[in-house]
Order: structure tokens, then sequence, then C-alpha cells
């Protein structure tokens, strides 16, 4: 037990030497009267009952504070690895929400590459029609061999061709434009000045290939050159998720939904976004919970249960507005979005 | 002599002295806030009972799973009297009753025991179910 310690080291010496001078004392009063010996007898005893006393007591505290140590440590050992967990859970919560922005940024990407190939394919073909009319009349040029019909039925025919490749690169152009915008402000979250129905127009047009293909139209009322001060990016978002929502929760297969997009201003500084489809609608036990990270009633399939609560984030945060919920079963779904025209410039993008 | 029994609370063991049956027993956790508060009673009613002589054969059971200093001062107290008895002829058996695996209990228990030569001391480790 001892065996670290200088052998002349003792704890207990001062009160050892004390019970040694006490003994003494007993010897010295030997002789005295027995009522004396006694008292002092008893004073001895006594005192060496306190030192054990106080040495059992020292053990005792000791061993209290051993354990109070252990369980410390314990305690510090758990909460480093609550804390550890903690971040596990965080890192894949943030992974999740990149995983979620992605989805829907492909959403986009596909949706521009079917847009494009439209106008492009029309551009194409009639750019090819233009080439073998050229060839043609070349050769009868070529031949001596060309009249006045055919010259006439080829300026026709350049003419056609030409407005339409014309009309069909602007139209892939404009897209390319309005995805450019879309992408960027998807990816960079800067606050600027922008047309609220251009906004919308453009992530509907990224949207498009996939309503179609479902029979869904959507119908928007919008007033003209409603500008707004905002973060065009985080609304797009918005708008993404809870159009897709409708198309992924709202319809049974064949289904052809009504979705509308209605926006008023109830005062010159906040703008109302109202979405709205027509699709089987949120049954009451889960309305409530749309929002929550990680709800889905479609785990497994494909939900991580994150659109709502991404796009509930970015109002309440980039956009400073607020997300509300109507539905009930048979009778569609409403987002309500109020938010400012001009929305706070916020130091950390989000 | 009447009965005493204090019910447990987060700090202060069970204490049920029934002295007609020479039976006492201290359960539980003993950290109070206030050792004298808890302990004075205690003491006043074992003094009273260990006056009385001679008494019956006393059987006290202490099954402590934790106790501060002041409550160890305390318990060093109460075996002094109990040890008193036994020397003045009163029968005095303690269980000193702890979980199996709780070694510091047992030397807890083993350090108490060391001035006790007229008090019977048993060590009784005893699962926690099984008492
Ligand atoms: N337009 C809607 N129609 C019906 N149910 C919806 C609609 N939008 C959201 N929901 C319900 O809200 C849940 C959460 O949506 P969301 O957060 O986007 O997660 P996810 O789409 O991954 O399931 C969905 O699982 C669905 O049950
Ligand atoms: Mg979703």
């Amino acid at each position: 037990m001892a065996s670290g310690k200088p052998p002349d080291f003792n704890l207990f010496g001062a009160e050892e030497k004390v019970l040694a001078a006490a003994e003494g004392l007993e010897r010295r009063v030997a002789d005295g009267p027995e009522e004396l010996r006694a008292d002092v007898r008893a004073l001895v005893e006594a005192y060496r009952r306190a030192v054990r006393e106080q040495r059992r007591l020292v053990k005792v505290s000791d061993r209290l504070q051993g354990q109070l140590g252990t369980v410390n440590q314990e305690l510090a050992k758990r909460t480093a690895e609550a804390e550890e967990a903690l971040a596990r859970l965080r890192d894949a919560q943030e992974q999740l929400v990149q995983t979620e922005k992605l989805a829907s940024l492909g959403a986009l990407v596909g949706g521009v590459a079917h847009e494009i190939n439209t106008p492009v394919g029309i551009a194409l073909s009639c750019a090819s029609h233009l080439s073998d009319a050229t060839a043609a009349i070349h050769r009868l040029f070529a031949a001596d061999d060309i009249g006045v019909d055919d010259f006439q039925r080829y300026m026709d025919t350049a003419a056609d061709t030409a407005r339409l490749i014309l009309a069909n690169c602007e139209r892939a152009a404009a897209l390319i434009r309005s995805f450019k915008q879309v992408a960027v402000d998807r990816t960079t979250s800067e606050r600027r000045r922008f047309d609220l129905a251009a906004t919308i127009g453009a992530t509907l047009d990224s949207l498009g290939p996939g309503l179609r293909q479902a029979g869904h139209t959507v119908t928007v009322a919008c007033p003209a050159e409603l500008m707004m001060e905002s973060y065009p990016g985080a609304l797009g978002q918005v708008l993404t998720n809870l159009v897709m929502n409708s198309v992924v929760h709202g319809y049974d297969q064949g289904v052809a939904g009504r979705l509308s997009i209605r926006v008023d201003q109830p005062d010159p500084v906040t703008v109302r976004l109202v979405y709205a489809d027509d699709g089987k609608g949120i049954p009451d036990e889960y309305r409530a919970r749309v929002f929550d990270p990680f709800f889905t009633t479609r785990r497994g399939s494909g939900g991580t249960g994150l659109g709502l609560h991404i796009a509930h984030t970015l109002v309440r945060g980039s956009l400073g507005g607020t997300l509300t919920v109507d539905s009930a079963p048979g009778r569609g779904t409403t987002f309500t979005l109020v938010m400012p025209v001009t929305a706070e410039e916020r130091l950390s993008p989000g | 002599m009447e009965r005493l029994t204090i019910p447990a609370t987060e700090r202060s063991p069970e204490v049920d002295f029934d002295f007609a049956g020479g039976r006492l027993s201290i359960r539980g956790e003993s950290y109070p806030e206030d050792a004298a508060a808890l302990f004075g009673p205690l003491f006043a009613a074992l003094d009273r009972f260990l006056a009385a002589s001679p008494g019956p054969a006393i059987r006290f059971d202490f099954e402590l799973i934790y106790f501060n200093s002041s409550s160890a001062k305390a318990l060093m107290n109460m075996f002094q009297m109990l040890e008193k008895a036994a020397e003045g002829g009163r029968a005095v058996t303690v269980n000193w009753i702890f979980a199996p695996e709780d070694e510091t209990m047992r030397e807890f228990g083993e350090d108490f025991s060391e001035d006790l030569s007229h008090v019977r001391f048993h060590l009784v480790a005893t699962p926690p179910d099984g008492g």
C-alpha cells in the first residue's frame, strides 16, 4: 500500500508523537492515585480511538473522491462520445441537405437539356433542309438548267428555313440565358434585383419536361414588372421543391394535375405567393409534420423528407418570410409564401 | 419504546428502528444537507433505547449504497454506542450489507469493524434483490 512513499513519511506522525507522549504520561502517573490513573488511561484510550477514526475518515473521503473521479472521467468520456456522435449526425444531415439540393439541381439540368433540345432540333432540321435545297439548286445552276420557278421555290424555302432557324436559335439562346441565371442563382445564393414573373417563368421552364410528361399544367398569375430585391436562387429552389412534391406525392400515375401560382401584394412592401395543386392532399395527422426534417411518406422510394424542410429554412432565412401549408385529403395542397419585396442582406449564404 | 420510521429521500436513507422487536435498520443513500438534522433524532432515540437495561438483544442492519464523510462519522459514533452497550452485556449483532461487486462498501465495513470487539459484526454480500 505505502510502497511509493519515502520511508520516513507518516501522515499521522504528529498524532503518533502526541500518543507516545500521552503513553509516557500514563507511565509517569503509574504510581499516582488510582483515580488519576484511571482518568489518564481513559483519556489516552479516547485519543487513540479518535486517531483511528481520523485515519478511517481520511480513508473514507479518499475513497469517495476516488469514486467521484472515476465517475467524472466516465462522464467526460461519455460527453466526448455524445459530442462526436452529434458531429457525425450533423455531417450526415448536411450531406443529405446537399443531396436534396443536388437532386433539384439535377432536375434543373435535365430540364435544361430537354427544353433546349426542341428548338435546337428544329433549327438543325431546317438547316439540313436548306442545305439540301441549296445543293439541288446548285446542281441545276451548274447544268445551266435553272428555271425561274426553281429559283422562286428555292428563295421561298431559304426565307422560311432562315426564319425558323433564327426563331429557334433565339428561343434556345433565351432558354440558355435564363437557365444560366437560374443555375448561377441556385449555386451562389446572392441577393440581386429581379423580375418575379421572369424568375417564376424560368423556374417553371426548367421543370417543364417533367410536368408535361406527367400531363400536368401550370397556370401563373403574377403582376408584370414586380421587381424584388431578394434571393432568386432561394425562391427558385423553394418553387422547385413545391412543384416536385406535387408531381411525386400529389397524383397517381396517369392523373393530370392542375397546378397554379398566384402572386399578389397585400401591401407595397410585401409579396404573397400562393402555390396550389389539386392533388390528393395531406392527411391531418401528417400536416403538422411536413416541414420537419426527415419527415417523408416515401422513405425507401427516394424520399429524403428534406424538401419542405429546406424550403422552410430558405423562406425563413434568406427570403425573410413565412411558408405555411393548407391541405386536406382530396382537396389538394396549398402553400402560402409571404415575403418582403426587399430581403435583408445576409452575411452568410443560406 | 415507540417504533421510529423515516422514509428515504433522495439524499437520506430509510430508517426503521423497531425497538420492541430489537430490529433496527438503515438503508439507502446518505449524503444529507444537514447531517445533524438527520442523525440527531436517531442518536437521541438510540441513546434512550440503549440506556434501558437489561434490554432485549439487538440486530442492526446497515445497507448503504453511498454515504458522505459526515455520515461516516455518524456511523462510527453509532458503532461506538453499540459497542458500549455490548460491553455492558447487551447482545448486539450488526449486519453490514452490501452488493457483492461493491468492493468499496466491503472495505468500509472492514474498517468500521476494527474497533468493535463486543459487537458481533457480519459482512454480508447480498445481491440487490436477495434481501
Ligand atoms: N403536394 C403535396 N401533396 C401531398 N403530399 C405532400 C405534398 N408535398 C409534400 N407532401 C408530403 O410531405 C412529405 C414531406 O415532403 P418533403 O419534405 O419534400 O419530403 P419528400 O418529398 O422527400 O418525401 C412528403 O413525404 C409527403 O407526404
Ligand atoms: Mg420532396
